[in-house]
């Protein structure tokens, strides 16, 4: 079959009516996660999991799959649109990828051109969504094919580079995220190890022979850290809201910002596609290009349009590139999508080249809800935009509390034991303490999720070669992984060493 | 950047690291029909670990301590963050036992009041609100598990 006919299908699985309910659902939470401040992508995906798993509970593996899915990964865009209403209205971004937003969104809002900047901004991250998408669908076969030819060694030497390349990108000291990963690949080696059968580190506690639950991680390191975090630091004092005026952008608006969302688009999804480097970089990188290629840079920081409609397109972009290694290696690049892929482990969909033939209806069918929810979003923040800058106004006294109350709710859902709630509870402390000391939480979580993976086909290639450590840089393919690897992690150390500014991934 | 905080934890990673590494000399060394046994990979990983809060307590002994401004100008709000994190962890531990819906509403009456709401009216609602719109949702609508009332209760 061609992959139009795959695609074709997929919409036929995302057409369905309770898909397109957990799509509009998915985006609709997504963007308010992403107009909230307090909550980023990242635990906005690790808080609805829970609910999603048992949203989902009656329905065929299959199915529960793909729905879960299409729900988490509406969250996931979703907040890519939300995120530039609070830069644009409040100069307050509602997640890290659109912190350059506020230079100029900000700017364009205090000239009276709110309702400009936010359409473009949905305008910009609609064509970017769809590109990625498109390309997406062209890319996932040959990629899948060529990931079909890996062996073992190849695909530990790969995860090491994505580890890699999100512990060199992750955080203001490198020697922090690689602690935060080797972290996270230790905590997954709790349980039965399952190559063995043996027992490792439980104790004798039942709770722990199954390993920590993923779940449980990520939903105490980010939703509780960043929860417990705004206890701590919020002052309470709340900001002006800027008036949305007029909401169509016009004429001169959107020729001026036609070509920078054109390139925001390309560029965001090639750095999405690199393991390591999300939305954020992608933001940022689009921001600097649009203003080198500029006729007269001087406007950038005083409202220029261009610096919102590059930098919210590629944001988009770099997240629907995010899925292609995800998707197709099985690889995630980014926190976001290790939590994606906690998601589809905990239905047995194992993600990576086999995805596409083993769980056509989950691949396709979330490929081609993304089409249809990058729609919906569209439609939902031009005219609704308005309706969305409300929701800042929710009085946090009554936001924070409820967060911590959905988070226990949805672990004591899924795994029904006090002790993954008293677990939950110590994750969040444990998380605000690291993240408010510069240590990124990302690595963490994406050690936990590759962690078993990675060890598995280390033992795999290792047995395979008696023992011997060579067959990782014997084999050519599983050699270049390698010395990726090593570069990303050297080179950021050489450049900081000349004295330069190396950009980094906060978040992800 | 909290130099204090980096030595600390710094001592605290290397000293899960030489846990991994002591712990798993417990564990077989080799697998059925492979020389490499269970007890690699966390025997590695836990060195890179010690070696690698080595290099942060060197790091953070190095340079001066220039982070204190930035975390001093902040004033945390401890009373109200220790009120809830004990309402938490009372919440959890109390919740099989006592159920769901009276513990959620205790938690989120006492977290709203301490977080700063000041109607009465307007806290009972929303707190009330939630916790028995989300039991008869999850419960009833979609048949999953809660715990429910508690039997002393009587109903």
């Amino acid at each position: 079959m061609s992959t139009l006919q795959y695609l074709a299908d997929g919409f036929y699985i995302a057409m369905q009516w309770h898909n397109l309910l957990y799509a509009f659902i998915g985006v609709l939470i997504g963007t308010a996660v992403g107009v909230l401040p307090g909550i980023g992508p990242m635990s906005g995906v690790a808080l609805l999991m829970p609910v999603t798993a048992s949203l989902t509970s009656g329905m065929n593996a299959e199915q529960a799959a793909a729905s879960a899915l299409i729900l988490l990964a509406g969250v996931y865009y979703g907040a890519m649109y939300g995120g530039s209403t609070t830069s644009i209205l409040l100069n307050t971004p509602g997640e890290s990828s659109s912190v350059v937003t506020t230079l100029d969104g900000y700017q364009m809002a205090k000239q009276g051109r709110a309702g400009a900047a936010l359409s473009i901004a949905a305008i910009g991250s609609f064509v970017a969504g769809v590109f990625a998408l498109v390309a997406l669908v062209f890319l996932a076969q040959p990629l899948s094919d060529l990931a079909l030819e890996f062996g073992p060694a190849e695909y530990f030497s790969l995860m090491l580079l994505g580890l890699c390349a999100v512990s060199g990108l992750g955080g203001k000291s490198m020697t922090k995220a690689l602690i935060m990963t080797v972290f996270g690949l230790l905590l997954a080696t709790i349980g039965i190890d399952n190559v063995s059968g043996v027992a490792r580190f439980t104790y004798d506690i039942p709770y722990l022979y199954q390993g920590l639950e993923f779940l449980t991680i990520a939903v105490g390191l980010f939703a509780l850290g960043e929860v417990f975090k705004t206890i701590l630091e919020n002052d309470n004092s709340s900001k002006q809201l800027i008036k949305v005026g007029r909401i169509l952008p016009s004429a001169k608006d959107l020729k001026q910002s036609a070509a920078p969302i054109a390139r925001g688009s390309i560029l965001g999804f090639f750095v999405g596609l690199l393991p390591g480097a999300g939305a954020t970089l992608a933001s940022f990188f689009s921001y600097i290009l649009e203003k080198k290629w500029s006729k007269n840079p001087e406007r950038f920081g005083k409202g220029a349009i261009e610096g919102v409609a590059g930098p919210e397109s590629s944001n988009n972009a770099a997240s629907g590139g995010a899925m292609i290694p995800l998707l197709t290696l099985g690889i995630p690049g980014s926190g976001t999508t290790a939590i994606l892929m906690g998601a589809l482990l905990m239905y047995n969909v194992q993600p990576g080249p086999l995805l596409f033939t083993d769980h056509p209806q989950v691949a396709w069918g979330l490929i081609a809800s993304m089409f249809i929810g990058n729609l919906m979003l569209l439609a939902l923040n031009m005219p609704l935009v308005k309706v969305f800058a409300k929701i800042i106004e929710t009085p946090p006294h009554f936001l924070i509390p409820s967060i911590i109350a959905i988070s226990v709710f949805g672990v004591y859902a899924v795994q029904i034991t006090t002790f993954d709630l008293v677990l939950l509870v110590f994750c969040g402390l444990l998380g605000y303490f690291l993240s408010s000391n510069d240590f990124p939480l990302a690595p963490l979580v994406l050690g936990l999720v590759l962690g078993p993976m990675i060890e598995n086909n280390m033992r795999r290639a290792l047995t395979t070669s008696n023992g011997d450590f060579t067959i990782f840089l014997t084999k050519p393919l599983s050699l270049i992984f390698l010395g990726c690897a090593a570069l990303w992690l050297i080179i950021p150390l050489i450049l900081k060493g000349r004295g330069k500014e190396v950009v980094i991934n906060e978040e992800a | 950047m909290n130099k204090v905080f980096d030595r600390y934890s710094s001592v605290c990673f290397a000293l899960v690291g030489a846990l991994f590494v002591i712990e798993s000399r417990n564990i077989s060394t080799s697998a059925y029909g492979s020389e490499v046994g269970p007890n690699m990979f966390p025997m590695g990983l836990g060195i890179i670990l010690i070696i690698l809060s080595l290099r942060l307590f060197w790091e953070s002994t190095r340079g001066k301590a220039e982070g204190s401004a930035a975390t001093g100008g902040k004033s945390l709000q401890y009373k109200r963050f220790l009120t809830i994190f004990a309402a938490t962890l009372l919440y959890v531990y109390l919740l099989e036992l006592v159920g769901y819906v009276i513990m959620t509403f205790l938690f989120l009456f006492v977290s709203f009041k301490v977080m700063g709401s000041k109607s009465y009216f307007k806290t009972t609602l929303v707190s009330f609100a939630f916790s028995v719109g989300v039991y008869y949702v999850y419960v009833h609508l979609l048949q999953g598990t809660l715990p429910g009332f508690p039997v002393w209760l009587g109903f």
